[in-house]
């Protein structure tokens, strides 16, 4: 009876079924597209119970870990499939194109990640239709220990900040952030705090600047910026905006 | 406009995501990472509150995130929405592991995440359309049934600690479940 059927991939679907019954219930969900699908309507069905489950970020530390899991899964699977006499060639292609991805990646997904969670203070409202791509710029500098990832947020007209580390906090100084676009005429974005992401409206004639290959800059000036309008301090990190 | 029965609302956030898994289905890495960046803190969050410990949840959340990279080709966009089946992939996942843990690490947990006077999760689970479907469906259960399921799906209960909490026997705990899982589907599919 179908009906009893139902019932069996519903109480699976549950978590209800122990031991022999649960073993039985797996083989079956392999071997029966039926009772396969029986099961995934319920699963459909009980989902919206997860809707109600608060959102948690996860620590941004972790994404790393799960890309290297993932990148050795595919290791691993495509030893399988090679000894099967799978496509060998697509294959190495797949996980060439994760590794060369994952520096990217990592910093993407972290600033992404926290970019959506954080609050905007001047964002503009986001115009639509939304225009290009977001960029990213990984800034650091030989000799210094700062970090900073800034992603240019074209649908709301900011750029996003994250020191991820490096910069001290010296009583009387600042960390002033810079864009150097194609004449080369540093332009100010503001001051940059260390320790806390923070989202910088992007003044209207700035936003042509905004283009991938151009160069963002963090110089060490006096508490309230550079009182000459340009950078007189040392840069401690640097880095060119990429498209993603 | 009414929905014919059983027909899903596609928001375009859905779609896009269905879309992005079929992008980690066919091996493109920076969809995996794009669907990371999307839906990370939704399954993270299902993980902390299934399993109430941060290490164990960030182990569970990889181990979701392998098996997505996996298992993308099996998701059928047709069958259900792209958000769902990964939040029932975290859940399963959850689940697993507390069961590992031990009945009596889980009983003690259960107890301590859902302290009294707070909000049932049917009450939160209103907010959100389908949820609400659900939720009035479940309501339309015998009480022990509905509030049974529920225990099974979000905190892993099986049949015998179901019978105990009730004070019921294992028998009649089953056909509880039972009639009350087919009530279930004939009321979400009118």
């Amino acid at each position: 009876m179908s009906d009893d059927l139902d019932i069996l991939a519903g109480e699976y679907a549950l978590g209800l079924l122990e031991g022999e019954a649960r073993d039985a219930a797996e083989r079956r969900l392999a071997a029966d597209p039926d009772f396969a699908d029986r099961v995934a309507r319920w699963s459909g069905r009980f989902s919206p119970m997860l809707e109600a489950i608060e959102p948690a970020p996860p620590p941004p530390a972790l994404w790393p870990r799960i890309e290297a899991a993932i990148a050795e899964s595919s290791q691993a699977s495509a030893s399988f499939e090679t000894s099967a006499g799978g496509n060998v060639h697509q294959l190495r292609r797949r996980i060439a194109m994760w590794r060369g991805y994952s520096v990217a990646a990592t910093a993407l997904a972290a600033s992404l990640a926290l970019f959506l969670a954080i609050r905007p203070d001047t964002a503009p409202a986001p115009v639509s239709p939304p225009a290009a791509a977001p960029l990213v710029a990984m800034m650091s500098a030989e000799g210094s220990a700062a970090r900073l990832v800034a992603t240019f947020d074209p649908d709301r007209r900011s750029l996003v900040i994250i020191p991820a580390s490096g910069l001290d906090h010296v009583p009387g100084r600042g960390h002033q952030l810079w864009l150097i676009p194609a004449d080369g005429k540093p332009r100010s974005m503001g001051m940059v705090e260390p320790g806390a992401p923070r989202r910088m409206a992007v003044p209207p004639a700035m936003l042509d600047e905004m283009e991938a290959e151009v160069t963002l800059a963090l110089s060490v000036e006096p508490a309230g910026g550079s009182p000459t309008g340009l950078p007189t301090g040392p840069v401690v990190a640097t880095g060119k905006l990429h498209r993603t | 406009m009414d929905q014919p029965a059983g027909a899903r609302i596609v928001s375009e956030d859905g779609r896009r995501l269905a879309v992005t898994l079929g992008a980690v289905a066919r091996g493109d890495a920076s969809a995996m990472a794009d669907l990371y960046t999307r839906t990370s803190a939704k399954l993270f969050g299902i993980c902390l509150h299934i399993l109430g410990s941060e290490a164990e949840a960030e182990e569970t959340l990889q181990e979701t995130y392998v098996l997505v990279w996996r298992k993308a080709a099996a998701f059928d966009a047709g069958k259900a929405s792209a958000i769902a089946w990964l939040a029932v992939l975290a859940r399963n996942k959850s689940i697993d592991r507390l069961r590992r843990r031990g009945p009596a690490a889980a009983d003690l947990d259960a107890a301590d995440r859902i302290p009294d006077g707070r909000p049932s999760a049917l009450d939160l689970i209103e907010q959100e359309q389908e949820g609400r479907r659900l939720a009035a469906c479940l309501e339309g259960l015998e009480e022990r049934a509905g509030r049974s399921i529920r225990s099974a799906f979000l905190e892993g209960a099986a049949y015998p600690e179901l019978a105990e909490r009730e004070g019921v026997p294992l028998g009649t705990m089953k056909s509880w479940i039972r009639r009350g899982l087919l009530r279930l589907r004939e009321c979400l599919e009118r």
